[in-house]
């Protein structure tokens, strides 16, 4: 299996050094794993007989390694089926989704499995990239895209297949948690919180994104999408961030037993909101967790807590390439 | 449906015996009966029962035919499953409005403020709504919140 990786960014180097530590595993699932290629956005790296990890994990930028096509897209290997495997790993765009979205529609079309962190191009297109999979029998895997190290789609997909989901819901995102939980626990203010933040590096200096819900609301396309049949847009979830919420309405809310949180919610609705969530409740977690309760007919209630962002993703990602090897090595040798 | 009735049954044997018959004629389901015999009040015993009973007017008929033989109806109510729900409210709500908005069958059980600043609010409702309520009562909270440009935090799972 020949591993292309797209994105040479944050998430794309953490992979790197996983896959480097874990090649044994990986080669124990199947033989010929190497990783012939990696692109950023400004060129490529290949080697048809597979690049050398061990370098390839000590780089800080990809021109590096050395022989690096500059100016070259990742679309070209795509296109030219010089891999049976990509990461898409580039940076997410909900307004069109590029060139994420280019990048996985190229590899279903020809029967390139695609496993991906990368939530844009699921937000923007979900139906349009599963059914291509379906069509060219390939797999599109995107366990990093919610809930970065919760396997939440793994979860339901092997172990709850008996079950109908009622309600799922959750915080989703680390940034918002960890603001909401310094108002809460140290009884700062909004502003201090959002700052403290930005500091440590967990909200980006345009914190809209998270702030607005918008991630959370990304993410609750996915997973309503993915898992409870629906077949919404992001415009379909109403949405309300947290901007606004003040020091004194989180002391009302914790003299009253509970916790301030932005929750995602599918059931009858699709919605991101502050909530007021019991501080005894299983989804209520602090700091940058991310946590999802899923509600069925059968199992009841199940809460799944863990790391949402970061390099956490990694071992989703890892996952979904694991996964892509043993249903397709193992077809291998049905032939 | 379940309801709350109290008779005032006569001290003497039989009355309860007595009681139950139209009760039971009317498609009556007795769930409990607490019958406070120490308590009596000028010859008469008070009687509390839950009783189930498949219509409003099966109920109906049942309080009719008790009056027809006599025996006192002290309380009569459906038993509505109510639910108590806390929200928050923020911005410059004007607490009036919420107050005198008049939510069905909903009522403010608890309120209590906090304005740092002129005109900015932050208010938590304690509600409490008969359980089947509870979305129109979520649904005409955002209405309200919406109006007035506030913020409107609901608990989970509502």
């Amino acid at each position: 299996m020949r591993l292309l990786i797209i994105g040479f960014g944050f998430i794309g180097k953490e992979l790197i050094r996983a896959l480097r530590n874990k090649i044994d595993l990986l080669r124990s699932i199947n033989e010929d794993f190497k990783i012939i290629g990696a692109a950023d956005s400004r060129g490529y790296i290949y080697d048809e007989g597979g690049l050398n990890i061990e370098r390839l994990s000590n780089i800080n930028r990809l021109l590096e390694y050395g022989d690096y096509r500059s100016g070259r897209l990742a679309a070209e290997l795509i296109n030219r089926e010089l891999c049976d495997i990509i990461v898409e790993a580039t940076p997410t765009n909900i307004k069109d989704g590029e060139p994420g979205l280019t990048h996985i529609r190229l590899a279903l079309s020809r029967g390139i499995h695609v496993v991906t962190p990368n939530k844009g191009p699921l937000v923007l297109a979900f139906r349009e990239l599963t059914s291509l999979a379906e069509k060219n029998d390939c797999d599109l895997l995107y366990e990093g895209t919610v809930a970065g190290a919760i396997p939440i789609f793994s979860l339901v997909r092997e172990c709850l297949r008996g079950d109908r989901i009622i309600r799922l819901s959750g915080i989703l995102n680390g940034t918002t948690n960890y603001i909401l939980s310094r108002m809460h626990f140290e009884e700062t203010s909004f502003e201090l919180a959002l700052k403290e933040a930005q500091e440590k590096g967990i909200a980006e200096r345009d914190p809209s994104y998270d702030i607005d819900g918008i991630d959370a609301a990304c993410k609750i396309v996915i997973l309503a999408n993915a898992l409870m049949g629906r077949n919404i847009k992001f415009e379909g979830v109403e949405r309300t961030g947290i901007r606004g919420i003040t020091q004194e309405a989180v002391g009302l809310a914790k003299k009253s037993g509970y916790a301030i949180k932005l929750i995602g919610t599918i059931d009858r609705r699709i919605e991101v909101a502050p909530k007021l969530v019991p501080i005894n409740h299983p989804l209520c977690v602090h700091g940058t967790l991310n946590a999802v309760h899923i509600e069925t007919d059968l199992a009841r209630e199940i809460t799944l807590v863990g790391y949402g962002a970061g390099k956490e993703t990694v071992s989703a990602i890892l996952n979904d390439i694991i996964t892509v090897l043993k249903r397709r090595s193992r077809r291998r040798e049905d032939n | 449906m379940k309801f709350d009735m109290t008779l005032a049954l006569a001290d003497k044997p039989g009355q309860l015996l007595k009681a139950l018959e139209p009760i039971a004629k009317n498609g009556g389901n007795i769930v409990s009966i607490i019958h406070e015999r120490d308590k009596p009040v000028e010859g008469y015993v008070p009687v509390s029962l839950i009783v189930d009973f498949p219509s409003h007017e099966n109920f109906r008929n049942a309080i009719n035919d008790l009056r027809k033989i006599g025996i006192a109806i002290i309380k009569s109510e459906e038993v509505i499953k109510k639910v108590r729900l806390t929200f928050i409210l923020i911005g410059s709500v004007d607490l009036r409005r919420v107050i005198e908005s008049r939510i069905k069958n909903a009522r403010i059980i608890g309120l209590e403020a906090s304005t740092p600043r002129l005109n900015e609010v932050s208010v938590k409702l304690d509600i409490e709504a008969p359980a089947e309520m509870v979305n129109e009562l979520i649904d005409e909270l955002k209405k309200l919140s919406r109006e007035q440009n506030a913020i409107l935090i609901s608990p989970i799972h509502f």
